[in-house]
């Protein structure tokens, strides 16, 4: 009773990059080679700095990379999540510009793509990837934070427009964003998950406040929104009417998991990190050797899921609750990389003022890594997730 | 690139998955260990019948020529049911070897293991006392400087009690007559080395896996304040931190596996990297299921330790995680080769 019949062949995984992959790889290198920025670009929080930023989003739309895997139609290349992980590779080792444009590309495109009309992919898709319309969240309000389904902003149906009245918070990009997405109760009746719709809304209308917010490093990252009888056409309601929770948590489980933190981001940081330390081991404590390992290892295990993960898309499978693992793993390995660098610049870690100086790079970073575990769901949300979800503990 | 495994590597697993849900239950461990024989003579005759013990050798020597990746699957199923038997090792460290042993040494192990039908041990460095050493028909030895074979007959050994009930170790007392070659042996000990590595690595991702299922079932299973203690958050949440370190430490040993299987000249690292992903998440999953347990995971009568035991004996030998953490900083700091953000694969 043997297990294998001996006629049966084990065919076996090939991790090898294929030529048609590392021709795409040469491609992307050289067009950024020849188009990122020499000097480092304003903070993307700043209005100069976001202008820059969007200028940068239509140089890379001219060299047609906004978005590799959308179809060609809409403004992409229509490739495979492989060829965006290639594609990323390479635009973080060319340490090319954030994208501020992320919300959109990487949250709201993924949501159209499977949930948006025709016109509405046209539009916003194209107009994204020209950076003409610059996304902002609008997720959160005062009342619903991890609580999403608290939601209590009301877009109320008149004739062929929608009504929007109340607040949402911590927006991230509303400050100087063209557009929001987000989730609004469209019946007035309905409680927690129903009754919510999923509509885009320019920042420009009349009765929109925004407030912005400054973060912890001083600049407005985020802003409140103030909604005050704004009208948005019929048009702008993705999915149907009473749909939005469903298509919401879509994009997180769906894709936010895979596109929103690329491993190339780490795996950067992680190869800064060794490069600082070795260059000032004989000043540090040998203690910290084992967290500049730690933080290679674990970068190189996200990347390494990563691919796994699209891997398994391109088979035809689909990621859910599965995401929520990842979010863990990158916001905690981000906040220990920039720790664990402020501990190698020792006393200067302080040293903020000069903004072409390391220190001042990894004192912005640390301070940005304490996000990580809150935005995007935080972490204690998500264990929550894997526990009720992946491994079936009761709520 | 495709980093996913074939329908038949999956099957594969399965089949073994099964046969040892059925074959290798916690109470056949407890029996082998009141009668302080863990090696089943009946369970092992199995292995063998199933072509489990030769999977890995070449067809033209009676196996089913099963590459590295297949194997690693296969010796994750044999950590989850915490299998006594040394059917990893006899798969990894003797089958997986044959090739790079220096030839006076492989044909005496092939004279006698009979195409991996008899148990041949292994001590190394990093794994000293070689397991159910008086099962085996003979013992690999290698020291500082050289590889050595010893028949049973000419080696006296010394039984070595294990805190893991399933192992049976023993300690060398004297060898009578060898067969030695210290030819390639600096790579010869670093295959060595990267087999240990990669197989208590896949061993400890099975073990890990074990735990939080046994975890998950007992703590929706047990009540307090009127409710399963699944319900609660500091419960929950310290078994999602489990989950966590399993899902990013699993990639890491197919990769290695991988790397094993194409030769690849990173191949130390990436062993490495593996064995450390899963010390770490096997350590997690040792503390928090104990703790998720209560004060039934400190009993002897728990299934738990079966598998906690077993964990904590592969996180030891082998090369722990401080001993992997050095190699992977030796290689990153003085490497020639590129590594990181572009050199994953």
């Amino acid at each position: 009773m043997h297990l294998l019949k001996k006629e049966m062949q084990i065919l076996k995984m090939n991790i090898n990059f294929t030529n048609e992959q590392n021709t795409f790889r040469d491609e992307v290198r050289a067009w950024l080679e020849s188009n990122v920025p020499q000097t480092p670009l304003l903070s993307l929080d700043t209005k100069e700095g976001f202008e820059q930023h969007r200028e940068w989003e239509r140089t890379l739309n001219q060299g047609n990379w906004s978005m590799v895997t959308w179809p060609q139609e809409y403004g992409g290349r229509g490739l495979d999540l492989i060829q965006w992980l290639i594609f990323e590779e390479e635009y973080y080792r060319a340490e090319a510009p954030t994208r501020v444009n992320q919300n959109g590309v990487f949250l709201l495109g993924p949501t159209l793509m499977e949930f948006g009309t025709h016109e509405q992919k046209s539009k916003f898709l194209n107009a994204m990837a020209t950076g003409d319309h610059i996304w902002a969240q609008g997720w959160s309000e005062p009342g619903a934070g991890s609580d999403m389904a608290a939601i209590r902003t009301t877009a109320v149906l008149e004739g062929d427009r929608y009504k929007i009245n109340g607040q949402k918070t911590w927006s991230s990009r509303a400050a100087y964003a063209d557009w929001t997405f987000g989730l609004f109760r469209t019946d007035l009746d309905s409680e927690r998950h129903k009754g919510l719709s999923f509509i885009l809304v320019p920042l420009d209308l009349p009765g929109i406040t925004v407030r912005p917010i400054p973060q912890l490093d001083g600049e407005p990252g985020f802003a409140e929104i103030y909604f005050d009888d704004v009208e948005v056409p019929v048009e702008n309601l993705v999915g149907g009417d009473g749909e939005g929770w469903k298509i919401a948590m879509a994009t997180a489980g769906f894709e936010r998991g895979l596109m929103l933190r690329s491993p190339a981001r780490f795996q950067q940081t992680a190869a800064k990190l060794l490069k600082l330390y070795l260059e000032r081991q004989d000043q540090c404590s040998p203690m910290i050797q084992a967290k500049v390992v730690e933080a290679w290892v674990q970068s190189e295990s996200y990347a390494l899921s990563i691919y796994h993960t699209a891997s398994k898309m391109l088979a035809g499978g689909s990621i859910g609750s599965e995401s929520s693992l990842g979010k863990i793993f990158w916001s905690e390995l981000d906040h220990m990389m920039h720790q664990t660098a402020l501990k190698i610049l020792g006393a200067s870690a302080e040293l903020s003022e000069d903004p072409q100086n390391d220190a001042a790079k990894w004192i912005k970073g640390f301070m940005f890594s304490y996000a990580g575990p809150i935005y995007a769901g935080t972490n204690e949300i998500q264990k929550n997730i894997i526990a009720e979800r992946l491994l079936g503990l009761p709520r | 690139m495709n980093f996913i495994f074939t329908e038949d590597q999956i099957q594969f697993k399965e089949a073994i998955k099964s046969f040892l849900t059925d074959e290798c239950t916690p109470q056949s461990i407890r029996e082998g260990w009141e009668i302080k024989k863990p090696f089943n003579q009946e369970r092992w005759s199995n292995l063998i019948d199933l072509g489990i013990l030769s999977s890995n050798l070449p067809e033209e020597k009676g196996g089913l020529g099963i590459d590295q990746v297949t194997l690693t699957l296969m010796v994750e199923e044999m950590g989850y049911a915490g299998l006594p038997e040394p059917a990893a090792e006899q798969t990894f460290l003797v089958n997986d070897l044959i090739s790079i042993l220096p030839q006076n040494i492989a044909e005496a192990v092939e004279d006698l293991y009979e195409a991996g039908t008899k148990y041949i041990s292994l001590a190394h460095p990093l794994a000293p006392n070689p397991l159910f050493a008086k099962d085996s028909a003979g013992l690999i030895l290698l020291d500082e400087s050289e590889c050595k074979f010893i028949s049973k007959e000419n080696i006296d050994l010394e039984i070595i009690t294990s805190n893991d009930p399933s192992r049976e170790l023993y300690k060398i007392n004297s060898i009578n007559d060898s067969i030695s070659s210290n030819e390639n042996f600096t790579e010869l000990n670093a295959a060595v080395s990267a087999r240990g590595s990669l197989m208590t690595a896949a061993l400890l991702i099975g073990l890990a896996q074990k735990m939080i299922d046994l975890s998950s079932a007992y703590v929706l299973d047990r009540t307090q304040f009127g409710k399963p203690i699944g319900s609660f958050q500091a419960v929950k949440h310290m078994l999602a931190d489990v989950a966590v370190a399993i899902e990013f430490a699993k990639p890491a040993v197919y990769r290695a596996a991988h790397s094993l299987s194409d030769n690849n000249s990173k191949l130390l690292l990436h062993c490495a990297h593996a064995k450390f992903m899963c010390s770490r998440a096997a350590e997690l999953a040792c503390k928090n299921s104990i703790q998720a347990h209560g004060a039934m995971g400190y009993t002897w009568e728990m299934d738990l330790h079966i598998y906690m035991r077993k964990a904590w004996s592969m996180m030891a030998c082998w090369g722990n995680e401080d001993i992997q953490q050095d190699i992977i900083f030796k290689t990153l700091s003085s490497s020639s080769e590129e590594l990181g953000v572009l050199y994953t694969f």
